[in-house]
């Protein structure tokens, strides 16, 4: 169980970091990109899959 | 069915090569390549017994669903990338590069031989050829840049050998991907790939690099980064010891340990190169180099997950299975040495569930055995990380070493012999596959 | 100027993204909280779940409802497992048919209908699984989850480096440490589906299990098909249930559980507990590689063009035709099994009789249907349970 919640904040941690890059890159599709990788971080966070 | 399953694929394929076309990143035309081919599907999926029309309701759900599909992968990915960017931060990776080129200048076969060892563990951790060469490839580079190695045949060296570290074991992507795919443990690779991939990247190394000229130890002490005062070898050892340590005793006491898994392991070993560099680390920004170093890996590894999702929605992933799968054994062994690099070149990773799987359940049926076959496969697809359109590794290469020479008459036609060796061994391995069973051990 | 439009791109990109995020959020949800109802039949004495047998696993995802259909009359006990692997829906179909219908007039039922709960509430990554299936029925249209064959990481992340099979040592693929089939017989303290497998030997302790039948699906590129796979404990019981099934019903084969390959249900129940395991497999071409389009309509049919053109080409293990493989004949045919298998047993068991009568037999579904003999949960007399 532990081991869980330690897995959730480093999908926390990279979910920050790649939505800090998103707002600073300045290359749409790298934009893009950051958005479509984020979708999988995000709803694991939520828990909802 | 065949005509339905035919219009999805047409519609992939031309989205996908519309979008190059139009500039777009690889990643950004296969999720477009991915997305029509979904709404397509929607519009012309022909009635079915029992059910009534499309559901579009579901339509995010399968973009959301096929995301998902590699997300363990991405996250040993990321995790292990971070810890090989932070001890390369840490002047970790200068201190072991100094330190072969110290010990070894004399000896150009050990020094050789070194340097292979160190192309070859950034990937084998991390199971990417881009990871190699931004970690260790201009340092190697410059070593054999002082050995007299020609430029060009530098550049290849770095790129044969990343690509190696690609398929060398722990982590091979492919051969990952595949297995999943066709509901194969995957386990029992370590020593075929081992195997190809040691064997590959010695005779890359050596064929292109034995000739040369003494190395000018002061020279080269100047040239090469050096390590920030406070590092000592056991700053390098000490993360990796425990890294190894850590998968070891989920071996060796599987039921004593709890389960921590790769991405927990690689944070920890990270953590340990951190706190041993307390103050001395950009913490933060190394952590978003690296999520930045990676989006494009990251990002395909994404997409592909949706693409392979839209086609097996589709049926397309069908089509394309049966194509393979009704082909004449022959004449799959004679190509697969095209096939292989050049579908890698076009779709990258996408191929492991794609072409892979497909081969790997003819081949078991066949009475192949689908181990040693796999890993000779997942050998010979990183040769075409340097093919177009997406020559991921070998831009990559091109780009940290500063090679100014041509890509294609230059660059790649001096991986050529290199490249033809490790594609015929695979060959070798695919071929004979029922006859090597007995490196199927570890 | 340029910032704006780098930003106009990004806003509608973050709008979009946002909206497939919030629909498939919801999609997830409805398919991981769905509950199935099930309605219980005559021969249900009792209710209990997994955790009544291993505390850890109460109310938790994996607490599974146990129905145990009595007799009062003594005899052997039978357990029968659905959905060890949620993406067989035949399996926990049976297994509420035989809720829903079957009366033990000598020895004890006992019947499982998601033996891997958390497994049913996720579908697999990639695969593009529909999320639910339909079953008409004589008041109207019956709903099921559709599930993944390992449990939900939701419930159990992460997965080790590489699965190490307790107590053989073996070495397994690393997410096999979520998937039923692997983890037998257990480990109180390991993942959720070794605890899970645990709880099951606990519950076979308990209640004097003597012989278990854990049923599948498989697709026909598998050479495990269309089969009985036995325990040694077992081979006589699944050698007669074969012969007379092949002679009077359908085809299907006997196969013996091979000794070194471990975490599967029909070696480690046999090995560690009195009763011999059973693994019953019937063809789903849903799964099959080379299919064509996934959805509800292949789950049901099991009717595949292309799983068809790899037959011809000799690339199956199992033979199909225009006719598919739809799931009345699927489920029908694990009722037979069951029915036979239980047959046999009392046989070769004088003294602990199972007699299991109201359970439609192989013909009866394929004539019928299944959805016939769901019971309608809005009844007057219904007692109902959710799953």
């Amino acid at each position: 169980m532990a081991v869980m919640v330690l897995y959730y904040v480093i999908t926390a941690l990279f979910t920050v970091i790649l939505v800090r890059n998103f707002i600073k890159t300045r290359d749409v599709q790298k934009g893009i990109l950051y958005l479509t990788v984020l979708m999988p971080f995000v709803l694991r966070l939520f828990r909802l899959k | 069915m065949y005509i339905h399953a035919g219009i999805v694929l047409g519609v992939i394929v031309l989205v996908f090569a519309l979008a190059r076309f139009l500039k777009l990143s690889t990643e950004l035309a296969m999720l477009g390549a991915a997305l029509a081919g979904l709404i397509v599907h929607g519009l012309v999926v022909p009635s079915r017994e029992l059910v009534g029309a499309f559901a579009w309701f579901e339509v995010p759900r399968h973009i959301v669903d096929g995301a998902f599909t590699y997300f363990d992968v991405v996250l040993i990915f990321l995790t292990a990338t971070l810890f090989m960017n932070l001890l390369k931060d840490a002047g970790g990776v200068a201190y072991i590069v100094r330190g072969i080129v110290r010990r070894f200048h004399r000896h150009r076969a050990l020094a050789l031989l070194f340097l292979t060892v160190v192309m070859l563990i950034p990937g084998a951790l991390t199971g990417s050829g881009t990871v190699t060469v931004l970690v260790v490839g201009a340092l190697v580079g410059t070593v054999l840049a002082y050995m007299g190695v020609s430029e060009v045949r530098v550049t290849a060296i770095v790129f044969m050998c990343a690509a190696m570290s690609a398929a060398a074991p722990p982590i091979n992507l492919w051969a990952m991907m595949a297995a999943a795919g066709s509901n194969m443990p995957y386990v029992g690779f370590f020593l075929p790939l081992g195997v190809l991939s040691v064997l590959g990247a010695l005779f890359s190394m050596f064929y292109l690099g034995w000739k040369g000229t003494p190395i000018d130890l002061e020279q080269i002490m100047t040239e090469l980064p050096k390590p920030p005062r406070g590092m000592r070898w056991w700053k390098v050892v000490v993360p990796f010891v425990v890294l190894f340590g850590l998968i070891a005793a989920g071996r060796v006491w599987p039921w004593a340990m709890p389960v921590l898994g790769l991405p927990l392991m690689f944070m920890i070993a990270a953590a340990i190169v951190v706190l041993t560099n307390l103050g001395q680390l950009r913490l933060i920004k190394v952590i978003s180099d690296t999520v930045e170093q990676l989006l494009p890996l990251v990002g395909v590894m994404v997409v592909v997950g949706i693409l392979v999702q839209v086609m097996a929605l589709s049926g397309a992933r069908g089509l394309i299975s049966l194509g393979i799968v009704t082909m004449p054994l022959v004449a799959i062994f004679a190509t697969l040495f095209i096939i292989l690099p050049v579908s890698e070149g076009l779709i990258q990773y996408a191929v492991a569930p794609l072409i892979g799987v497909p081969l790997i359940l003819l081949f078991n049926m066949k009475g192949f055995n689908p181990i040693i076959a796999l890993a000779g496969m997942a050998a010979m697809w990183p040769i075409g990380d340097m093919l177009p359109p997406t020559s991921v590794v070998g831009r990559a290469t091109v780009m940290i070493l500063g090679f100014k020479g041509r890509y294609y008459s230059g660059f790649a036609k001096t991986c050529l012999v290199p490249a033809a060796f490790v594609l015929l061994l695979g060959s070798l391995f695919v071929v004979f596959s029922s006859r090597l069973g007995f490196l199927v051990g570890g | 100027m340029r910032l704006n439009k780098e930003w106009t791109i990004k806003g509608i990109a973050m709008a979009v993204t946002g909206t497939i995020l919030v629909l498939a959020g919801i999609a997830f949800a409805q398919h991981r909280n769905f509950k199935e109802e099930v309605v219980l039949g005559p021969g249900v004495t009792t209710v209990r779940t997994l955790g009544d047998y291993f505390a850890p696993l109460k109310g938790g995802p994996n607490d599974a409802n146990v129905f145990i259909l009595g007799s009062g009359e003594p005899g052997g006990t039978m357990l029968v497992l659905g959905a060890s692997h949620p993406e067989e829906p035949a399996t926990s179909l049976t297994a509420h048919l035989l809720v829903e219908n079957a009366t033990v007039e000598q020895g004890k039922l006992i019947v499982v209908i998601h033996s891997n709960p958390s497994a049913s509430t996720v579908t697999r990554p990639g695969d593009a699984y529909p999320r639910f299936f339909h079953i008409e029925t004589d008041w109207g249209v019956k709903r099921f989850r559709m599930g993944d064959r390992w449990a939900n990481p939701l419930d159990s992340w992460p997965d080790p480096e590489t699965y190490v099979h307790f107590p053989s040592g073996q070495l397994l693929a690393y997410m096999d440490v979520r998937n039923l089939n692997r983890t037998w017989p257990g480990r109180a303290n390991g993942s959720l589906a070794e605890q899970t497998c645990y709880a099951f030997m606990r519950l076979i302790e308990a209640e004097g299990v003597d012989l278990v039948i854990d049923l599948h699906e498989a697709e026909l590129e598998y050479p495990i098909i269309g089969t009985i796979v036995a325990h040694q404990n077992g081979l006589r019981i699944a050698a007669m249930a074969s012969m007379t099934l092949t002679a009077e019903e359908f085809r299907i084969g006997m196969e013996i559980s091979p000794l070194a390959l471990h975490g599967l249900s029909h070696r480690e129940i046999g090995d560690h507990s009195n009763a011999p395991a059973f693994l019953a497999e019937t063809p789903q071409p849903f799964l099959d590689r080379v299919r064509g389009i996934t959805d509800e309509s292949l789950l049901l049919t099991g009717k595949d063009e292309f799983v068809m053109k790899a037959g011809e080409h000799g690339l199956l293990y199992w033979p199909i035709d225009e006719d598919g493989w739809p799931i009345d004949v699927r489920v029908g045919r694990h009722c037979s099994t069951i029915l036979s298998i239980a047959g046999f047993w009392t046989m070769f068991n004088r003294s602990k009789p199972l007699v299991v009568t109201g359970v439609p037999r192989y013909a009866d579904v394929v004539a019928e249907g299944v959805g016939r003999f769901f019971a309608d949960p809005r009844g007057a007399r219904a007692q109902v349970v959710l799953e």
